[in-house]
């Protein structure tokens, strides 16, 4: 297994800019997810790693090596495909050898590993097959086989998991945990799927138009988003996002809406005064009146309630602003009636001109 | 009846006489050339309008004598000599460059994969004259092997176009992994690309070989030693020779029309479609 980093690359098709100077380094045996809108580049950089397409500009180095010079063939990454990609003239077990017949493997080599692969990922019965003859679920187990039995120095996964049903997708996903809990191979994975990302990563990138906006661990994204973007791109329901003042009145902050003031009370933050994005995720929102002392209260006007099943959303009407709050399954609330509700000024996040204060 | 149902009524009828129409003046010709290639000569001369064989008199003489006293052997063997190398020159290089102009990216492309189909615009008439000319001139007129090139320049763009249309349908993807599985792009091409685009290459084979066959114009133009001619030439030799009979000359348009028909039916089989599916989500 190898380091992966990546140094200031830029990619443009046309005048397009697909990537603009792409930092990142992902450690040995590291679970890295790229995760960020369709059309982000995330999928350009895996491409680039793998030598499918060359960078306009910047380095790729594995395990401190740069490899740009090198053909894909060279670098021994393997890589899976969001169609899979499987060879369909081949039969599964054909598919799986296939990267060790090039690579001029032994024979008896290449058997063993193919039927270890094979037992690991419960396809042994398969592996006569041609891909036309297995479900959604079996061809993604080959195309995960296919880049396993190849011990490659780095896995490059893109948006493996998409085309399953969600049934299947959620137990893939402990499936590939485990996977990597047992082999920790290096892993750069791209998905558009926040839940993925955060249960899968040891470290997110959060991408969007050719930009990395953060890269940290799951936690620290959810907790601490860097910018707009990545506050309200990560977490579902979205995160309440206002546009408004920072003033500070008889000694204590307050954030003045478009309608509402929040006392922001015992913050202590290096800017005084002036324009600033306040967030406050639907679930730091209390309902009611709360304990906590430093928390305080808002009244908000419910609008309508969605319901998923295992809680509630309440959709209110704050001054001018929309809100979002999560409630428990049980809540019941008319549309017009007015509820308080007990913001933690600790939780909330504050941005200037889009970056985390 | 309704309006719908006599409409209904009336198409039926018309695609059956269609068809019977269609067949009749297709295989008439045919059918009246394999009849008559039986036959004796005094058999054609008394009863010319007789159309019906009759088994106890069916005669291969006329065959005999087309293949061993006119050179028809040879004729053949030309022919399967300039059809091969044409096909196999042309699926060849049709391979190469269709994917080149498909998958490649290089200056020109787009140019080149128009100009493919632009030289295909004109007419061999067109071109047949200069070529005389041309080749007289560099003395290298009269050789099968001139003909093979010929013959290339006229099947190599259609060629191009249908591997170029059946390339654009197999998945990127499916030749990236093969790229980061270990292979080369003449290993993608060989292990990946090939072995997928069997109903395509079947089908380019057949066209070519079916055009290098069947061609006339530039065999009788290029030609002038009898024992380059290839089939088509050596039929019309033999029609225009003093001692016209008229069995001999369908016999050996036998000859001609037999191998394309047995080729069609082999190749017909293996034109299987789907083979790519499997391959991606499904």
């Amino acid at each position: 297994m190898a380091s992966v980093t990546l140094k200031a690359i830029t990619k443009r098709f046309g005048n397009i800019v697909a990537l603009s100077r792409v930092d990142l380094y992902v450690e040995d045996g590291e679970f890295c997810v790229l995760l960020g809108p369709s059309g982000c580049g995330k999928s350009t950089v895996l491409n680039i790693i793998a030598g499918l397409i060359p960078q306009d500009d910047g380095t790729v180095l594995l395990d401190g090596q740069p490899v740009d010079q090198f053909a894909p063939r060279e670098r021994d990454v393997a890589m899976v495909f969001q169609s899979y990609a499987l060879y369909p003239h081949m039969t599964v077990s054909q598919n799986l050898s296939f990267g060790l017949r090039m690579r001029g493997v032994p024979k008896p080599d290449i058997h063993k590993r193919v039927v270890e692969t094979a037992r690991l990922l419960g396809i042994e019965d398969l592996v006569d097959r041609k891909p036309r003859e297995l479900s959604g679920g079996q061809r993604q187990r080959v195309a995960m086989g296919r880049a396993l039995v190849r011990q490659p120095k780095l896995f490059l996964l893109d948006e493996p998991l998409s085309n399953l049903d969600a049934r299947l997708r959620s137990s893939v996903r402990l499936e590939l945990k485990r996977l990597h809990r047992r082999f920790k191979g290096t892993i750069l994975y791209v998905t558009h799927d926040q839940v993925e990302a955060m249960t899968l990563g040891d470290k997110v990138v959060v991408m969007s138009d050719g930009r990395v906006h953060q890269i940290d661990r799951p936690e620290t994204i959810y907790a601490r988003p860097a910018d707009t973007f990545v506050a309200t791109f990560i977490g579902s329901p979205e995160m309440n996002l206002y546009q408004g003042r920072l003033v500070r009145k008889d000694g204590r902050l307050h954030f003045q809406g478009s309608g509402f003031s929040l006392d922001l009370g015992g913050l202590q933050l290096n800017i005084e005064e002036g324009e600033v994005e306040l967030g406050i995720r639907p679930e730091d929102i209390e309902i009611g009146q709360g304990r906590g002392g430093t928390a305080v209260l808002q009244e908000a006007k419910v609008e309508m309630l969605s319901n998923v099943g295992s809680e509630k959303y309440i959709h209110a009407r704050l001054g001018q602003e929309g809100l979002t709050v999560r409630a428990p399954k049980d809540a019941t609330f008319q549309s017009g009636q007015v509820i308080t509700l007990t913001i933690d000024p600790h939780r909330v996040h504050l941005f200037h001109e889009g970056r985390r204060l | 009846m309704s309006r719908e149902r006599l409409q209904e009524t009336i198409i039926r009828i018309l695609r059956v006489v269609g068809i019977l129409f269609f067949i009749a003046i297709v295989a008439f010709p045919f059918y009246w050339m394999i009849v008559s290639s039986f036959r004796s000569l005094e058999e054609i001369l008394l009863k010319p309008a007789n159309l019906g064989l009759d088994i106890r008199t069916i005669d291969f003489h006329a065959y005999y004598e087309v293949l061993f006293r006119h050179g028809f052997l040879r004729y053949i063997s030309n022919s399967v000599y300039v059809s091969v190398a044409t096909v196999v020159l042309s699926v060849t290089l049709a391979t190469v460059g269709g994917y080149a102009v498909t998958r490649l990216h290089f200056r020109g492309r787009g140019f080149m994969s128009y100009g493919i189909l632009l030289i295909y615009m004109f007419p061999a008439i067109v071109l047949v004259i200069p070529l005389y000319v041309i080749f007289s001139r560099m003395g290298l007129r009269d050789s099968i092997n001139v003909l093979i090139l010929v013959y290339l320049a006229q099947t190599l763009p259609v060629a191009l176009y249908m591997l170029r249309s059946y390339f654009r349908t197999l998945p990127a993807e499916m030749e990236h992994a093969g790229l980061v599985d270990g292979c080369s792009r003449i290993g993608v091409i060989w292990r990946i690309v090939i072995p997928l685009s069997a109903p395509a290459l079947a089908s380019v084979a057949l066209y070519t070989f079916m055009i290098a066959w069947n061609e006339f114009l530039f065999a009788f133009m290029f030609l002038d030693t009898p024992e380059k001619f290839t089939l088509s030439r050596g039929v019309v030799q033999l029609a225009g020779s003093v001692h016209l009979s008229k069995q001999l000359v369908m016999a050996a348009s036998v000859m001609v029309t037999i191998p394309i028909l047995v080729l069609f039916f082999f190749f017909e089989r293996r034109l299987v479609r789907g083979l790519t599916a499997g391959a991606m989500k499904g």
